[in-house]
């Protein structure tokens, strides 16, 4: 049997700045032929050794397997000593864990991804996932705002969607910075901009707490089935295999159960 | 098939279980209290004792549990896990206690189970005895975990007065007997009926107060119990974390690196959902941010039908040490009957 | 496992527990049944006392400030170093200082004072917690003489009403706390006084509303409403009643007061229960009003009953016992009292300097010399960043310690001590009962015995004794203070749940006269609102909890979500002021201004606003030396 605690080793392989508090950092496993599946929406539970451990969603689609990534936001002891780690510096890794999305669902349906900050991470996974097979799926519709244009993360790739003629993209910011000529306003303003078959549809939303709730709302007012609508929850973790009751809501653990749940799941759930 | 052994002969048992193990058995310290400890000698062992408070899961889910050591050489790590395989035998411990490391043991074997903790589980003989006379406290006849077992031990010991009536239930209770095996006889017809009898009074020793488990299930599972409700108990809670350490059925725990310099041992330290900061996030967000939250917690975890289902049993042995333990007047019984009749201190 | 049985190190309840040990190492604590004070119970601080010393960051060998920075150093050179430079401060006739702890056992402590005032022969000695708690232990003195007359803490189960001068009970004294709710639950009465909504107050029959200022008014009304009760033969034991009821005549009688003053007079057994920082303006004034309120009830003479000032820190009682103020001897007597002299130079075969001291504030700023033990007195005393900046000019700075601490950063020698896991010892909780302290593990890397330490530096002093143990400190501060005497032999008796200090009973209480009955009035139409500094000690800022993971986290969380502070504000005047969640206030007093974040509570009456004291530093400005500020407040 494994151990369920014991990490694998891996290194920086690559850290590249995202925004002046985030950065996206690619791992690499020491041990070559470690083999390492996982599904989008899935997370990591990532050492920085003599600090501990922190969960953080894989970035980086299963479909592009030679990049492992996840992008980390500057917030406490463990990612800002994560922060000051460079290229070649080792880390642990433990995982993938939870629940991801459910790719099969997804199939052959219209997709909407609405993303707020560093809520874009786990949905990138999934882009990329359906980019990579889009002939497998209805229209695509990306939807994403920042508080200003420094805090959007893969600026890059954001470019790159909005080029994309089989997807369709609009990006926000809350507070607009010189140079910025894009669109002002917060996320669900996009919602004007984009028509949407709610029946046929699948919304992945993700982003601060407030501002899934609001999406949520507006979802559901424009006639989306609470089944259709479809977030990540943030908990408290510590153990990542349902284990140690931080992450737990009401009978289920955000760890094991999750992150990956419907509204009508979330709904459901007992504080 | 039950056996006997003469209790003169229990302390030759007990050396031979120290040849083949490490024995932890209940202690008196030289405070005056019983603290289940490793014991050298059969003389340390104390028979006479309702229960300790402080609860044989330590050896088990210690406090601080170390699993993974971490060391840098240069620019590299290495990892490597903390394997404990020790043979131990957990002697004279009480039903309830028995049941609740069944109930951890359920819990750690859950997908994906913990390697760690199974090791020493696996390791782990429970000889247990049953309370011919119950404690004062405790109400293990609501939940199923006592005063005698009928599953959950390796081997059960009844005092008979001259002899203890030992019932095996597993090979690792066999192996336990193997290792003084001439110590042992069969049991009489006589003697196993006297254990029925005593397991029927001491049953009645409960008297005729049946549990309030159900009624409280009812409304904590679908949330019918009044946020005023929460809220006036949990001026009456002090926050301690004491129902958590000393619960036979709580598992809490936060995974913390220790050391420094290069060498670090990962350990599992014991946590409570109790502290206000246990589910904190990074970003400040606290979904549990009162105390009630807390308290709603700790009981829904215990009493709801939702993890009755999952568990198979309440998340309560009934062995009764929140009540001594609790800095304040929140325990498992008075909040249960608290929320059976809606009020609280009137 | 070893499980061995000790005194808890953080508040003055003095709980009992065990701390288990496996291989040499601190793992888990276990609860005692049969000790006398926790009968099982303790607070989540005591539930984690090993990780306090485990999980803490400490020191491991003597550390000396070479060419800008702190360099590993062997013992005889540290030890060489540290005396070599201070003997040349006192050659050059330079001011030199102590500071004993709170946190230090009472041998430690002792074993500081003959070093200050035998070795460096000086008065120079306190404690930083002092600073904090001396006002209401001085108040008490003056109606009780030395010895307010303790209630026992178990006894406070059995009492019927309960005088509750409010700080935040259940946070600071958690044990005390659980025998109030026990004697709640009984049907007693909880009389709380206070200018803060708090666990305790929601949980009284009957809670007296202060607005900061009018302490006064509010006790000095109680003490009136009792003089209106027939208190017969009650008064016998108390001088000075004449004066004070004529004092008295003016004060306020409010229904409410009325009310608690017939609970308290009719009670059999009562508690009083008085926090440092109740009477913000005036904390002396208000604890000794609140001392006559209880004198005057009858309550002191009565098995059962009395009075408890809630100090906070594990030995603030032992500290103050082992005379670590500069104007006082060991057994707290007077400094110049001739008879506590001559028996302390008897005993120490020299001459005590006659000089008084510094206080610790003085201390700080005016010595060239300083040794500071167990303590980090910027995170003690009220006024951190002054105590920080003084500690920084100090010449010659020596920190004895077992964890790194601010103070410790910026020493010149560092010398590293057991933690309260590692030594034997004792500690004086705040009833006066004498505890042991048992090492469950072993003094870490190079650090040594605190104890044997201090023994060390007062002989390079030429204030040697020799001790062959710990108990033998501890039967010198039997000849010391008297009423330690024989405490060795008491305590090698008795065991858990130690023994008790003598008390001296049947003494007569003097009723202080002339007293402010108005309310002072701080606030003015210029600047309505009074800020308050919470007058409760911050366990934030001692190094055992910031070091162990569980106590940390609420501590850190709350710095990291609000890294410049914060201070509360009520909802009326937040809504009037349009200060919701999030914003920031403007704070100007007489002394300065300062903008910081405010946050709504439900706990304030209007008109009050209150900082944490993990948060002083950031309106010092506003606040000034004091502890109450009258300040406008709009939008910053
Ligand atoms: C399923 C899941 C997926 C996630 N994915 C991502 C992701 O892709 N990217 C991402 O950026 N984040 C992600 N997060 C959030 C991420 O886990 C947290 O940001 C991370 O745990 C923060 O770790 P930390 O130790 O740096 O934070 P800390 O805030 O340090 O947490 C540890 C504790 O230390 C205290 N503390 C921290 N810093 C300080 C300080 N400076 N001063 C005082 N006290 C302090 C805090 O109170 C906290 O309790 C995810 C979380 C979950 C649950
Ligand atoms: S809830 Fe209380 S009575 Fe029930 S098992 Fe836990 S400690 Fe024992
Ligand atoms: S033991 Fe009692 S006081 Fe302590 S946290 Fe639990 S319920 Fe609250
Ligand atoms: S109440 Fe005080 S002495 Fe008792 S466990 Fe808590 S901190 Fe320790
Ligand atoms: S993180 Fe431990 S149970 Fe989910």
């Amino acid at each position: 049997m494994n151990d369920v605690f014991l990490p694998d080793i891996a290194c920086l392989a690559d850290v590249r700045d995202e925004t002046p508090d985030t950065r996206t950092f690619q791992l690499l496993f020491r041990d070559s032929k470690k083999d390492f599946h996982f599904f989008p929406g899935q997370f990591l539970e990532l050492s920085v050794f003599g600090y501990g451990e922190a969960p953080f969603c894989i970035a980086s689609s299963p479909s592009r397997p030679e990049a492992l990534e996840t992008t980390v936001r500057h917030t406490g002891l463990l990612t800002d000593a994560l922060h000051k780690l460079g290229e070649g510096d080792e880390v642990g890794i433990r995982g993938p864990f939870g629940n991801g999305f459910d790719m099969e669902a997804a199939r052959g349906k219209d997709l909407l991804f609405v993303a707020g900050g560093i809520g874009l991470p786990p949905l990138r996974s999934l882009i990329w996932n359906v980019l990579d097979e889009r002939s497998c799926f209805g229209n695509v519709t990306i939807l994403y705002g920042a508080r200003t244009p420094t805090d959007l993360v893969y600026k890059e790739e954001l470019d790159d969607w909005a080029k994309r003629a089989d997807v369709e993209f609009h990006v926000t910011v809350d507070t607009a910075s010189p140079g910025w000529t894009g669109t002002v306003g917060v996320v669900p303003s996009l919602f004007n901009k984009v028509t949407f078959h709610p029946e046929s549809t699948l919304a992945y939303v993700c982003g601060p707490p407030i501002m899934i709730r609001i999406v949520i709302q507006d979802l559901l007012a424009r006639g989306f089935k609470e089944d259709s609508i479809i977030s990540t929850l943030e908990r408290m973790m510590q153990c990542g295999v349902g284990k140690c009751n931080h992450c737990a809501i009401g009978h289920r653990y955000v760890c094991r159960d999750g992150p990956v749940f419907n509204y009508g799941q979330i709904k459901e759930l007992v504080e | 098939m039950a056996l006997a052994i003469a209790k003169e002969n229990v302390a030759r048992w007990l050396e031979k279980l120290l040849q083949a193990g490490e024995v932890v058995a209940p202690v008196r310290s030289s405070c005056g209290d019983v603290l289940f400890s490793t014991i050298t000698s059969a003389e340390q062992v104390v028979w006479d004792f309702p229960n300790s408070l402080h609860p044989p899961k330590e050896l088990l889910l210690p406090q601080t549990d170390p699993i993974v050591r971490i060391t840098r050489r240069g620019q590299h790590h290495e990892v490597e896990p903390i394997i404990d395989r020790t043979r131990r035998f957990l002697f004279n411990v009480r039903s309830c206690d028995a049941k609740g490391i069944a109930f951890l043991t359920r819990m750690q074997e859950m997908e994906p189970a913990d390697a760690s903790y199974l090791r020493r589980s696996n390791n782990l003989t429970v000889i247990s005895l049953a309370c011919t006379t119950p404690c004062q406290l405790g109400f293990c006849i609501c939940t199923d975990s006592g005063p005698f077992l009928r599953d959950s031990y390796d081997a059960q010991l009844t005092d008979l007065g001259e002899s203890y009536l030992v019932e095996v239930a597993s090979p690792k209770g066999e192996a336990a007997v193997a290792e003084a095996q001439s110590l042992f006889r069969d049991a009489t017809e006589g003697e196993v009926t006297q254990r029925q009898k005593l397991e029927d009074a001491a049953r009645r020793h409960f008297g005729e107060e049946t549990c309030h488990f159900a009624s409280a299930m009812r409304r904590i599972s679908t949330c019918r119990v009044p946020d005023a409700l929460w809220e006036k108990m949990s001026d009456w809670c002090l926050e301690c974390g004491g129902c958590s350490v000393v619960c036979p059925t709580c598992y809490c725990f936060s995974v913390k690196d220790l050391g420094c310099d290069g060498t670090w041992i990962r350990c599992r330290v014991r946590d409570s959902c109790q502290y206000s900061a246990f589910t904190l996030e990074a970003s400040g967000h606290n979904p549990r941010a009162q105390r009630k939250d807390r308290m709603k917690r700790r009981f829904f975890h215990k009493v709801s039908a939702q993890y009755y289902k999952r568990d198979g049993a309440v998340g309560c042995v009934g062995c009764g040490r929140c009540i001594k333990v609790c800095l304040g007047t929140t325990h498992m019984p008075a909040v249960v009957a608290a929320i059976r009749k809606g009020k609280w201190h009137e | 496992m070893l499980a061995v049985p000790t005194a808890c190190p953080f508040c003055s309840c003095g709980c009992g527990l065990y701390l288990l040990a496996k291989d040499g190492q601190l793992v888990g604590v276990a609860p005692s049944e049969t000790h006398l004070i926790s009968e099982g119970r303790l607070c989540a601080r005591g539930w984690a006392a090993h990780e306090a010393a485990r999980w803490g960051d400490r020191l491991r060998q003597p550390l000396l400030g070479r060419n800008g920075k702190q360099e590993p150093a062997c013992w005889d050179e540290a030890l060489d170093y540290v005396v070599t430079r201070l003997k040349k401060l006192l050659n050059a006739g330079k001011p030199v200082g102590v500071l004993g702890s709170a946190r230090a056992t009472n041998e430690e402590n002792y074993l500081m004072g003959r070093l200050a005032r035998a070795g460096l022969r000086t008065n120079n000695i306190d404690f930083a917690y002092r600073s904090v708690c001396s006002p209401i232990l001085d108040g008490i003195e003056e109606v009780c003489g030395r010895l307010p007359p303790a209630i026992r803490l178990n006894d406070i189960a059995a009492t019927h009403v309960i005088l509750l001068a409010e700080g935040n009970l259940a946070e600071t004294h958690p044990r005390v706390a659980s025998f109030v709710l026990r004697a709640l639950e009984s049907g007693a009465h909880l009389i709380t006084i206070g200018y803060r909504k708090t666990q305790m107050t929601r949980l009284a029959s009957l809670h007296l509303q202060l607005r900061p200022g009018n302490e006064g008014v509010v006790i000095n009304g109680l003490l009136a409403a009792m003089f209106d009760l027939d208190l017969k033969e009650r008064l016998s034991t108390v001088i000075g009643v004449e004066a004070i009821r004529r004092d008295l005549d003016q004060v306020e009688r409010t229904n409410e007061v009325r009310q608690a003053a017939e609970w308290i007079a009719s009670a059999d057994r009562a508690a009083f229960l008085i926090a440092p920082g109740c009477g913000q303006s005036d904390q002396r004034d208000a604890a000794t009003t609140f001392a006559e309120l209880a004198a005057i009830s009858g309550h002191l003479n009565r098995s059962g009953s009395g009075l408890l000032p809630l100090v906070a820190r594990s030995n603030a009682w032992g500290a103050w016992d082992m005379g670590i103020a500069p104007d006082r001897l060991p057994g707290h007597d007077l400094l110049d009292g001739a008879r506590s002299r001559q028996r302390v130079e008897d005993l120490w075969g020299k001459k005590l300097p006659t000089a008084e001291g510094l206080s610790a504030e003085a201390l700080l700023q005016s010595v060239s010399g300083l040794i500071v033990v167990a303590d980090d007195p910027p995170s003690v005393m009220p006024r951190r960043q002054d105590a920080m900046a003084a500690m920084g000019r100090i010449e010659f700075l020596v920190a004895l310690d077992a964890f790194v601490t601010p103070t410790t950063r910026v020493a010149h020698a560092v010398l590293p001590i057991t933690s309260f896991a590692e030594t034997d010892g004792t500690f004086t909780n705040m009833e006066g009962r004498v505890q042991k302290l048992r090492a469950a593990s072993n003094p870490l890397a190079e650090a040594r015995t605190g104890w044997q330490v201090l023994a060390e530096l007062c002989a390079r002093f030429e204030a040697g004794a020799s001790y062959s143990s710990v108990s033998d400190v501890l039967r010198e501060v039997g000849q010391a203070a008297p009423r330690y005497a024989g405490i060795e032999r008491k305590l090698s008796k008795d065991g858990w749940g130690g023994a008790m200090i003598e008390t001296i009973d049947s003494t007569k209480f003097a009723l202080q006269p002339s007293r402010t009955t108005v309310m002072e009035e701080l606030t003015s139409a210029e600047r309505p609102y009074l800020l308050i500094r919470d007058g409760t000690f911050d366990w934030g800022c001692d190094p055992l909890i910031c070091y162990s993971p569980t106590l940390s986290r609420d501590y850190r969380s709350e710095q990291k979500l609000f890294p410049t502070g914060f201070v509360e504000i009520s909802q009326g005047d937040a809504s009037s002021l349009k200060l919701g969640a999030g914003r920031r206030a403007k704070l100007s007093s007489v002394h300065g201004d300062a903008i910081v974040p405010v946050l709504v509570s439900r706990d304030l009456e209007p008109g009050v606003l209150f900082v944490p004291y993990g948060f002083r530093d950031h309106v010092s400005s506003v606040l000034g030396a004091h502890g109450v500020a009258a300040v406008s407040v709009e939008r910053g």
